[in-house]
């Protein structure tokens, strides 16, 4: 086969075109943009061109009162979320086949990955019995940070009792929802723990076998052993202490983990588009899918981590 | 806190959808999905395994077809072999039959000829012995008595056979 002449699969013209065409369209997005009105500050474009400096701002906006139960912006997002999820679910397995049709397919891949992703950390067993919850996990943040990222869905605003507020917004960027799945997580995990494991689950928190054995040994005036004892015994204890801590501590992490990279994103976007509002932001689009997809994977991958270090059970003491 | 955004009923309305996006996930979703998932890996695994009974079901009907085959060809060598002794053998006694046949034949035809022979010489020796007398008769002139004269020839061919004989 005769190797195609041009560029990019354009002829050459067609290649220059387009070529200029974006070069003039970057050119005009730096000079509408922040940048460009500093720089040159004498050029004046048309007033569509030019982009208002945005004010982002952390608390959703309240939209409408729904029997005297606020319902914001981001809360409105959450349900187009679960409506769309629903949607493609809903098609993706009205039908279904033993041969699969292409939709089908689509969707059983998504599960199927999501079920191996959970079988190959926990096992088949666990896997199994995890992967409702880290699965939601999943689609509900991919989801959530990938409709966010839909050009212009922050531009509809709409007239509330305090002004001005974006109908949708971001819902990963209202900390509500970060802190409600971490704390269904903690939830979650606690209470696989104490199913499989029994009230042994609380054997790593509260570890004081030691000690009150050591002071036993004191009390039959072995004691040499016995402060050794009484020292490890107080060792053991400000560990498991340190370990129940930092099983609370996941919350505020994991929380803020979440929240912070995805509001982080949400204004990076909006400072690049503050900046230079064509094409100079696009990639950063690329670049939030990625974390949209990276944060959904460690927000379910780290529940079923966790999930799956409670269902162990911990060193028994029988080995000391 | 009040920076941040946290409230209450934000954060109950969070876990509420949540709760319902899991519900109606499972529902529509995982267990559907997974349900067909397991259904076609069991499938597969089914068909696998019948593809695998099947070949060595074939592979065994196949060893039992030259083990069929090989038997028969030694059954039909052996018919073969018989054949041709049953063969050799009706050939040896038609033979023979045909031998004993032809010699019975043989004798046969013999005693025929010595029969034809012995009435042969009976006749020529009546005639001879008419024909004698004739001439006997002529030559002495005188008829002799016809019972007397065959006697007399009787005799004559009675010595003359002795003479033959010896």
């Amino acid at each position: 086969m005769a190797k195609k002449k041009g560029c990019l699969g354009c002829s050459f013209p067609v290649a220059i075109v387009i070529g200029i065409i974006l070069l003039t369209v970057g050119v005009i997005s730096l000079l509408g943009g922040a940048l460009g009105k500093e720089l040159f500050s004498n050029i004046s474009l048309p007033a569509w061109l030019s982009v208002p400096s945005p004010e982002p701002e952390l608390p959703a906006s309240v939209i409408f009162h729904l029997f005297g139960f606020p319902i914001t912006n981001t809360i409105i997002t959450s349900w187009i979320t679960i409506l769309f999820l629903l949607m493609v679910f809903y098609f993706g397995t009205r039908n279904m086949k033993l041969i699969p049709s292409r939709y089908q397919t689509i969707v059983e891949s998504v599960i199927g990955y999501l079920l191996g992703f959970c079988e190959d950390i926990a096992g088949v067993k666990y896997g199994r019995k995890f992967f409702a919850i880290v699965a939601t996990i999943f689609l509900f943040v991919i989801t959530n940070a990938w409709i966010s990222l839909i050009p212009g869905i922050g531009t509809i605003t709409i007239h509330t009792i305090e002004g001005h507020a974006e109908l949708f917004r971001g819902v990963n960027t209202d900390i509500n929802f970060p802190l409600a799945l971490a704390l269904i997580s903690f939830v979650f995990v606690e209470y696989w723990g104490i199913k499989t494991l029994g009230l042994g689950y609380f054997k790593k928190f509260i570890n004081i076998r030691r000690f009150v054995a050591s002071i036993k040994l004191l009390f039959r005036g072995q004691f040499k052993s016995a402060i050794s004892g009484l020292f490890y015994g107080a060792m053991d204890i400000f560990i498991g202490l340190l370990e129940a801590l930092s099983e609370i501590m996941r919350i505020i992490s994991f929380t803020f983990r979440l929240f912070g990279n995805m509001t982080g994103g949400e204004i990076l976007l909006l400072m690049m588009l503050f900046l230079a509002p064509f094409l100079l932001a696009l990639p950063f689009y690329g670049l939030e899918l990625f974390v949209g997809f990276i944060q959904a994977l460690i927000f379910s991958g780290l529940t079923l981590v966790f999930a799956n270090i409670a269902i162990t059970p911990a060193h028994s003491e029988e080995e000391h | 806190m009040e920076g941040l955004g946290i409230n209450l009923p934000s954060l109950i309305a969070q876990l509420f959808n949540f709760g319902l996006l899991l519900v109606l996930l499972y529902a529509f979703a995982y267990k559907p999905i997974i349900k067909m998932l397991d259904q076609r890996s069991a499938r597969i695994r089914e068909s696998m395994e019948q593809t695998e009974h099947i070949k060595r079901q074939a592979e065994q009907a196949e060893k039992e077809t030259a083990r069929l085959i090989s038997e028969a060809s030694k059954e039909g060598q052996k018919i073969v072999d018989q054949a041709v002794q049953i063969g050799e053998e009706t050939k040896q006694k038609a033979k023979q039959d045909a031998k004993i046949e032809a010699e019975r034949l043989i004798t046969k035809a013999k005693l025929e000829i010595e029969r034809e022979r012995d009435d042969a010489i009976a006749e020529l020796r009546s005639a001879f012995a008419d024909l004698t007398i004739l001439a006997a008769g002529k030559v002495i002139d005188r008829s002799l008595d016809k019972e007397q004269h065959r006697q007399l020839i009787d005799k004559v061919l009675e010595e003359s056979k002795l003479l033959d004989v010896n």
